[in-house]
């Protein structure tokens, strides 16, 4: 509850999170908010040369490539890099932190075979990695969001490990071992809920990190398919018309760069708030 | 004394491995101790004598590399996991750091009431209930309960980490350095508190402590240990009266005495304690005794009993007078 | 610490063994049949399967990868399946553009990002500091898909200042790297920052204030030299993140460097290429992770006895 206080008193965290608040909410009721229908094509939607049209009190912030109405998209798109954001984070956030528990609280050659493992995909140029894999397997949003996951369990895996180390060395674990306490219960009534707050912490800056995973996938063309919108295709299907129509290409990365800097402010301020090793460093 | 003995140590030794190295250390070579019901053991020592360890391999927390534990007529040693987890019920523990060993996400409550909802006992108002005569019983109010370890002092929270101990009405407690982490004024009433709960609760102690001043405040027999091992034990009165060994001597003239007529010379140790490492060779307290012998580098010692069988001593040159 | 080096460099072989196997087995379990791929739609089936026993296709997982193990230690990192060339050469090639680049924007991040970070630690809590800090997070969380696009239109496209991509002149160089120095900037004036404040608040710094040094040099000369070991430590981590973040930049500018090798190899399922672009890529993120922990205890003397 202070917790929660605190955070409101930080006008970045609650701005941070107003601005999380309207997109999600966006996302939510897209059928009730949006002008139009996202696929549809208007016959007045583009110029007499094919051209998209620019903002008009029709189309609000104009037309894309095939005089679909923008604003339409970019709130359906919302949906879309939101799910896939969340799902992904939330794959890497359960698997990281799995691993990064049981390769803690084992120690012993399971635990370093574990964190060998991990070192490897940390050599894994990540990018490369994803792209790669999206190339190949023909993107549907799950796949899309599986492989984003893939590339980042593994850093929160290796947070996870070394907090888990370090509170199992503590007394109070051995305290618990003393009285006779279950491996089970010593792991969730001691350990677990001190590493809630890291695994929030990242939870919260990892899905700035997954939604621009997603939008670069989508730009690249191997990301999100259309006619599904999402914010980093619409950028990708527009991108030729960026220097004629740069709005196309640029309100939806307003809205990605936005939303990624939302979370990550918000992940920041509940990292100076949660966790102590990182306390008094601003 | 035909009273069965209620922890029996035979034998037990603990090595342990310097990770990327084939050496090992002997924390604790080969001790044997016994305790009967409602004593009051003291294990005294330097840092590193193995002390802690041998406190912890009383309660199976480590495992022995060799030997067996005995406690209440149970081998403790033989025990599968889940057996001991249930012998734990019958043997505690208190820690030396207060603030270390209390959870601190947790309030005092779930801390004191956590060895009831381990071991399934009583219902939930039972168990409640027990708590609030349990914190009353190590001189704290009700209204602890809600706090958080961190809002107490030290002296505090060491009875907390006590109630939590005595809740299961166990028979033996080990108490490794339980005070040495607090200030000299708290320090006496947290061993009166433990010496209270003793009579009351009829406990058995392990009483672990680098401070002899403080084991002759509150133990029956003493072990004094040098290096993983014993080097002499007594009743209190021995040992504090007619010391045997030149390592216990000089611990004892190292305590402070406010009686001039008390006063001896000072007994002064050159040097540190050896690395448990590279232990000298012949008696291991050799480097440092001021009246080491040609034999003390050669042969080693072993415990043997010296003026009555209550008295051992693991010196050559003990010949059970007065040596000063 | 020799022992250490050489300790560390063992396990970053095995790392980098083990990217490969994974790479190719990756590679190996896709869908997409390279075969087909080059013998063209209206190839028959007997043509495939010969293109497939021709590069080996058609034998285990096993035998191709060890086939493909003796071959790297040779030094052959294969043939491409489409340009008919030596990956080795065709990697080599591209190498200079990429490393052209790469420092280039380093040399950026460094100059912003110092700058910005001590900026802010002497600043600190003021409004300065604050505008700077809110600029390096949108730094952090900005795709550099948009940056670059941004940086085309404004430079290229408005103010015709600098060619839309391609290679060859300074001018050329200008726009991807300055759309990879601002975005890592940003990182580096928040490391910069925090680790001068770190320094500031040591008491050597107070002595120095104490003995009357002018607040410049005790900022430039006492408090820099110490604040700047995490940065350097970081270049190392950051020339790792480089390689693998550059496909998108070089594509967008044209630039032909290995990302661009990459991407093309990528969408035309050339596994050779996909293979060898990896490996190096590995071979420089393992080189920069461990140059930055052979200073870390520079960094943190608690470290070096450990």
């Amino acid at each position: 509850m202070s917790t929660l206080k605190r955070l409101i008193k930080r006008k970045i965290a609650l701005f941070s999170f107003i601005v999380i608040l309207l997109i999600v909410s966006a996302a939510i009721f897209a059928p009730l908010i949006a002008p139009y229908d996202p696929s549809k094509q208007f016959t007045e939607g583009l110029t007499l040369q094919g051209a998209p049209l620019p903002p008009s009190s029709q189309f609000p912030i104009g037309t894309d490539l095939l005089g679909r109405d923008l604003l339409s998209r970019l709130i359906y798109g919302a949906r879309t890099s939101l799910f896939i954001g969340l799902l992904a984070n939330g794959f890497a956030v359960v698997l990281g932190t799995f691993i990064g528990i049981v390769a803690g609280f084992l120690r012993g050659r399971t635990g370093s075979i574990i964190m060998r493992f991990t070192d490897l995909m940390m050599a894994f140029p990540a990018l490369l990695l994803a792209i790669t894999l999206a190339a190949i397997f023909s993107p549907s949003l799950f796949i899309v969001a599986l492989v984003i996951a893939m590339v980042n369990w593994v850093q929160i895996a290796r947070v996870i490990y070394t907090q888990t180390i370090s509170i199992s060395e503590k007394e109070f674990i051995e305290a618990a071992r003393s009285l006779g306490a279950t491996n089970s219960r010593i792991l969730r009534k001691h350990i677990l809920p001190h590493l809630a707050p890291i695994v929030m912490v990242w939870a919260t800056l990892g899905i700035s990190t997954t939604v621009l995973l997603e939008a670069t996938l989508s730009f690249l063309g191997i990301g999100v398919r259309p006619p599904t919108p999402s914010w980093g295709n619409i950028i990708f299907e527009n991108q030729t018309y960026f220097s004629s129509a740069p709005w196309l290409v640029f309100i939806p990365g307003f809205a990605i760069i936005l939303l990624a800097l939302a979370f990550n402010f918000l992940g920041d301020a509940l990292r100076d708030e949660l966790d102590p090793t990182q306390r008094g460093r601003r | 004394m035909s009273t069965q003995p209620l922890l029996t140590l035979k034998d037990i030794s603990k090595k342990f491995q310097i990770k990327g190295s084939k050496n090992s250390i002997r924390a604790v070579d080969g001790v044997s101790l016994s305790i009967n019901p409602g004593e009051t053991l003291g294990i005294v020592g330097e840092s590193g004598s193995g002390k802690s360890t041998l406190g912890r391999l009383a309660l199976r927390l480590i495992e022995p590399t060799t030997g067996e534990i005995e406690f209440d007529g149970k081998k403790i040693s033989a025990l599968g996991s889940t057996e001991l987890r249930h012998a734990r019920r019958e043997m505690q523990m208190i820690f030396q750091d207060p603030f270390a060993s209390l959870d601190p996400r947790m309030n005092v409550e779930s801390i004191i009431r956590e060895p009831l909802d381990i071991h399934n006992i009583g219902t939930k108002s039972e168990r409640s209930e027990l708590v609030r005569k349990t914190i009353t019983q190590v001189g704290m109010t009700e209204d602890a309960l809600t706090r958080f370890p961190h809002e107490f002092s030290g002296g505090q929270r060491q009875r907390i980490s006590i109630a939590r101990a005595i809740i299961t009405r166990p028979k033996l407690i080990v108490a490794d350095e339980p005070v040495s982490a607090l200030d000299a004024s708290i320090q006496s009433q947290i061993l009166n508190l433990l010496l209270e709960l003793r009579r009351e609760l009829n406990l058995t102690y392990v009483f672990i402590s680098h401070d002899l001043s403080v084991i002759e405040h509150i133990a029956d027999k003493v072990a004094v240990m040098y290096l993983g091992k014993i080097v002499e034990f007594a009743s209190v009165e021995e040992i504090f009266s007619n010391p045997q060994h030149p390592y216990t001597k000089a611990l004892i003239s190292a305590v402070p005495q406010i009686n001039p007529e008390h006063r001896t010379d000072r007994v002064v140790l050159t040097g540190d304690i050896p690395s448990p490492s590279s232990q000298p060779s012949g008696c291991h307290f050799h480097p440092r005794c001021p009246i080491a012998q040609q034999q003390c580098t050669d042969v080693e010692p072993v415990l043997r009993n010296i003026n009555s069988v209550t008295h051992q001593v693991s010196c050559h040159l003990a010949t059970g007078g007065d040596l000063r | 610490m020799k022992i250490y080096i050489l300790r560390r460099l063992i396990q970053s072989f095995f790392i980098l063994i083990g990217v490969t196997f994974i790479t190719f087995l990756l590679l190996y379990i896709l869908p997409a049949d390279p075969a087909r791929q080059i013998a063209g739609r209206s190839a028959t089936p007997e043509a495939v399967a010969n293109i497939r026993a021709q590069l080996g296709l058609d034998q285990p997982l096993f035998v191709q990868y060890w086939h493909y193990l003796i071959n790297l230690f040779q030094g052959d990192f294969g043939r491409s399946y489409l340009q008919k060339t030596d990956v080795a050469e065709l990697i080599q090639s591209r190498l200079t553009p990429t490393l052209i680049l790469m420092f280039s924007a380093i040399f950026i991040e460094l100059l912003f990002g110092l700058a910005a970070g001590i900026y802010s630690a002497t600043k600190r809590g003021k409004t300065g500091d604050k505008s700077i800090m809110v600029l390096s997070f949108i730094g952090v969380s900005s795709p550099q898909f948009i940056a670059a696009i941004l940086v085309l239109y404004i430079f290229a496209v408005k103010l015709h200042w600098f060619p839309i991509g391609g290679y060859g002149t300074f001018a050329h160089l200008v726009l991807p790297a300055l759309t990879l120095g601002i975005l890592g900037s940003g990182w580096y004036s928040r490391v910069m920052r925090s680790s001068m404040i770190d320094i500031l608040r040591q008491d050597y710094i107070r002595t120095a204030r104490a003995k009357g040094a002018r607040e410049n040099r005790v900022i430039f000369v006492h408090a820099f030299r110490n604040a700047v070991l995490p940065i350097v430590a970081m270049i190392g981590i950051d020339i790792g993140i480089f390689m693998s973040g550059i496909v998108v930049v070089e594509s967008v500018f044209g630039w032909p460097g290995i990302g661009q090798l990459a991407w093309q190899a990528i969408q035309r399922v050339d596994i050779p290429i996909i293979m060898g672009v990896t490996l190096v890529s590995a071979i420089a993120i393992v080189i920069g992770n461990l140059v930055a922990d052979l200073l870390a205890p520079f960094v943190d003397p608690r470290i070096k006895n450990s």
